[in-house]
Formats: C-alpha cells, sequence, structure tokens
C-alpha cells in the first residue's frame, strides 16, 4: 500500500473476448433485467389481486398499436444488427446508414407510444385513473426514457462511424447491446400489458 | 495533487510485532491515512444511518402516506422515544457525510475528466444530506417532542418529513448521471465501466420515485413496492458496490496523475 512511485501505466487492450463490445454493457443488461422482472413481478402480483379490473382496463388499449410498436423497435433492432456486422466488415458508410435507420425506427417507435398516450387520455384513461394504468403510464415511459437514452447512445455509434479516425468496433457493439436491451424489454412489456389475459 | 507526499522524510519502519504499534505508526506515517479515515467513516456512516433510520427510529421502511390522522398520532406515540433518541444521535453524526461526500469527489478527481464532475458531486451530495436527512430529523422530532399537539399539526409534519425524504431523489438522480459521465469518459481506469452503467441504472430507479407526490396508496406511494422497495434495494447494492470500489481506489492510489495501476495482490 506504500508503494507509491510505480504506477505503470499497462495500456494494452485484453484481448480475451467473451462478448460484443464492452463486457462492462453486458452487466447493465444484467442490472436492468433485475430491476424490470421486479417491476413486472410488482405488476403481476397486483393483477391477481383485482383481475377484473385490470382485464377492463386492458381492453382499452389497442392491440394493433402494440403490434405496430413493436414491429418498429424489432425493425430498428435488425438495422443496428445490420449496422454492427458492416463496421465489422469495414462497410462504414452502410453501418452509417443502419445506424441512421435504427434511430429513424426508434422515432417512429417514439411518436407513435405518444399518440398512443394521447389517444387514451382523450378515452379518459389517466396515470391516476386506476391501478392498470399506473402500471402501463409507468412501464410505458420509463421504457421511452431508455429509449430517449438510447438515442445519446446511438449518437456515440454514429459519431463513432462518421470519422475514420474514430471507428472503435468495440464502442459501436456497446452502443447496440443497449439498443437490443431496449427492444427486449419492449416486447416483454407489450407482453405484459397487451397480451397477457 | 499534491507533491509533499514524495519528499524524502525519514519514516521509520513500521514495527512487525506490536498490533497497537503498528497502529499508531499508520496513524502517524501512512500516506493514505486520510484516505483511509475517510472510507471508515463512510463505512460507519453508513451503518449507522441503516441501524437508526431503520430499527431505533423506525422511519424505514416509511409507513403509509394513507393512514389517518388518529393512526398517525397512533404512530407518533409508539415511537416516540425512538424517533427523538435516533434523530438525536443523527443529528450529531451528521457532520460524517463530509469527508464521505470528499472521498467521493475524491474518486473523481483522480480521473482524467474536468474537475466540475467532483464539484458538481460535492455540492449535489452536500445539499441532498439537507432534505434527506436533516429536515426530515427535524420534522420528526417537533411531531415527537409534545404528543399532546393538535393532531392535524402532527398530521402535517409527518406528511412533511416523508415528503422532504422523498424529495431528494431528483438530486441522486443527477449525482448518479454525473457520476456516470465521469466513469465513462475517464481514462485513468478508476472505476469499471460498469459502474458506469450501475449509476445509470440507480438514477433510473430514483426517477421511479417522482410519482410519490400523486399517489397514497398502491405501487408508486412513498411506501410502495416500486416507489421504495425496488429503489432500496437497487440504492442499498449501488453504495456497497462503490465502498468496496473505493476501498480498492484507496489501495491502488499511487498519487500520480495518469492511469491508476492494478490492484497488487
Amino acid at each position: 500500500m506504500t508503494n507509491l512511485a510505480d504506477s505503470q501505466p499497462r495500456l494494452e487492450e485484453k484481448s480475451a473476448k467473451f462478448v460484443p463490445g464492452q463486457p462492462d454493457m453486458w452487466m447493465f443488461v444484467l442490472f436492468e433485467t433485475l430491476l424490470f422482472t421486479g417491476y413486472f413481478s410488482v405488476y403481476l402480483v397486483s393483477r391477481t389481486q383485482n383481475e377484473q379490473l385490470y382485464l377492463q382496463s386492458q381492453a382499452d388499449l389497442d392491440l394493433r398499436i402494440g403490434v405496430f410498436n413493436t414491429i418498429a423497435l424489432l425493425l430498428s433492432s435488425w438495422a443496428i444488427a445490420r449496422c454492427v456486422k458492416a463496421s465489422r466488415e469495414g462497410a462504414y458508410r452502410s453501418a452509417l446508414i443502419n445506424a441512421l435507420l435504427t434511430v429513424s425506427f426508434g422515432l417512429v417507435f417514439l411518436t407513435s407510444k405518444v399518440l398512443e398516450w394521447v389517444k387514451e387520455i382523450h378515452m379518459g384513461n389517466t396515470f391516476t385513473s386506476n391501478e392498470f394504468f399506473q402500471h402501463y403510464y409507468f412501464l410505458t415511459s420509463i421504457h421511452c426514457i431508455h429509449v430517449l437514452i438510447g438515442f445519446i447512445v446511438l449518437g456515440v455509434a454514429v459519431y463513432q462511424l462518421w470519422s475514420p479516425a474514430r471507428r472503435s468496433q468495440q464502442l459501436v457493439e456497446t452502443c447496440a447491446t443497449y439498443w437490443h436491451t431496449v427492444d427486449f424489454l419492449w416486447v416483454l412489456i407489450f407482453a405484459l400489458l397487451y397480451v397477457v389475459r | 495533487m499534491s507533491t509533499s507526499t514524495t519528499e524524502s522524510v525519514t519514516v521509520p519502519d513500521p514495527p512487525a510485532d506490536s498490533r497497537v504499534g503498528r497502529f499508531v505508526w499508520n496513524l502517524r506515517y501512512h500516506p493514505k491515512r486520510e484516505l483511509w479515515f475517510a472510507w471508515w467513516v463512510m463505512v460507519i456512516f453508513y451503518q449507522l444511518y441503516g441501524v437508526l433510520f431503520f430499527f431505533v427510529t423506525r422511519v424505514q421502511p416509511p409507513p403509509s402516506p394513507a393512514w389517518d390522522t388518529p393512526t398517525v398520532v397512533g404512530w407518533f406515540d409508539d415511537h416516540s422515544l425512538g424517533v427523538r433518541a435516533g434523530f438525536g444521535v443523527v443529528f450529531l453524526v451528521a457532520g460524517m457525510c463530509a469527508p464521505m461526500n470528499a472521498l467521493l469527489a475524491y474518486s473523481m478527481r483522480r480521473m482524467s475528466v474536468s474537475r466540475l464532475f467532483a464539484y458538481s458531486y460535492l455540492i449535489i451530495y452536500s445539499l441532498a444530506a439537507v432534505p434527506g436527512m436533516l429536515v426530515m430529523a427535524i420534522a420528526m422530532t417537533v411531531g415527537a417532542l409534545r404528543p399532546d399537539r393538535d393532531p392535524e399539526m402532527i398530521h402535517w409534519l409527518y406528511d412533511f418529513a416523508f415528503l422532504s425524504f422523498s424529495g431528494t431523489m431528483g438530486v441522486f438522480m443527477i449525482g448518479s448521471l454525473v457520476y456516470l459521465v465521469a466513469v465513462l469518459l475517464d481514462k485513468n481506469r478508476v472505476f469499471p465501466k460498469w459502474y458506469g452503467y450501475l449509476s445509470l441504472c440507480n438514477a433510473l430507479t430514483e426517477v421511479v420515485v417522482a410519482p410519490a407526490w400523486i399517489f397514497h396508496r398502491g405501487a408508486f406511494a412513498w411506501n410502495g413496492a416500486i416507489a421504495w422497495w425496488i429503489n432500496m434495494v437497487v440504492f442499498v447494492l449501488y453504495t456497497g458496490v462503490f465502498i468496496v470500489l473505493l476501498r480498492k481506489l484507496i489501495q491502488r492510489e499511487d498519487f500520480g496523475t495518469g492511469p491508476l495501476p492494478e490492484a497488487v495482490r
């Protein structure tokens, strides 16, 4: 502990590669999965206590919008996967186009989500209406915060791909991992809120 | 970074045989004694915080916001001594936040990022102690001090105390985001990147407390499964993680400005 002089900066990259991108981002995937498991458990437990109310309220949600949301995010995940593939092959122009395509699908998702909220509010279903809509607005908005953070993350990927001076494959893959998490969480939220009866 | 530690002052070797001797030597000559002091203050503070808030004053886990006035007054009657004695100790030890926050800010100063991060964090966490601990402690103590006070007034103090406590969440959220950005930008490898992502996780659970201002009961009330229980689990985990990482930081600290050396095993 008293060894103050030699700091020995060892900057060599670890070559062992188990997962795409930073392994640290996979820790985030784990944390988020555990956290959302908690949220989903609370939802499911409160659902069992008042099933009739949940079924009635669920009927007010438009399954078609939910499906459209899901398709938009799945397409965005497909685009980011193509971006990673292109970037690995050195096709940076194609990677960039796919990253921007991911942002576009993300925006489609966000817009349709906001329109759905507006529709529900017009129908009189607000955050304080009942327990189901508390969970509905909570889960969809906390997910939308993840999407908004996702735009910053995709911005990092675009920034990396933009200039030949940067182009860190690891960072591009890390960003893609985050975006896939956003998609993966949505699929679960969609299943729980719209499909499970 | 101070250069005084590299001056060649004749330091006697630590005595090998006596534990007391080694302790005194560490106290007088150990180059990291201030850091270790702050770290121990942090460990002791969180232990005290847990015991005082959870077991002595019993304000955590928080009682229900849905209670009517007689129930709240009854709660104060039942917990009067614990609240006054517990918060008495809280007032006494509140200053322990200073070296603790200083150590957190120190970790950011050791990173290769702007000093603004450490300064912002220091200010944010110092401010959080006011509503999150002191204002709550004052309101609860005032409520418990005179049981014959107007019941409506006691109910008012109860709401005021718990809303003040919950009100620190936005501050903690920004604090966690400051840590997140600092860790991700840092090139000195002070903390692993996953700690940055855990900070994001912690920040996101703080957002979830916001509905506590709307609901009296259910998962989103101030004692709810989502607004309190899940949030507290993540916060305790996060706190445990940064305590361990700060310990490792002190072990690795070389008082330089470049990348931190790896831990010597």
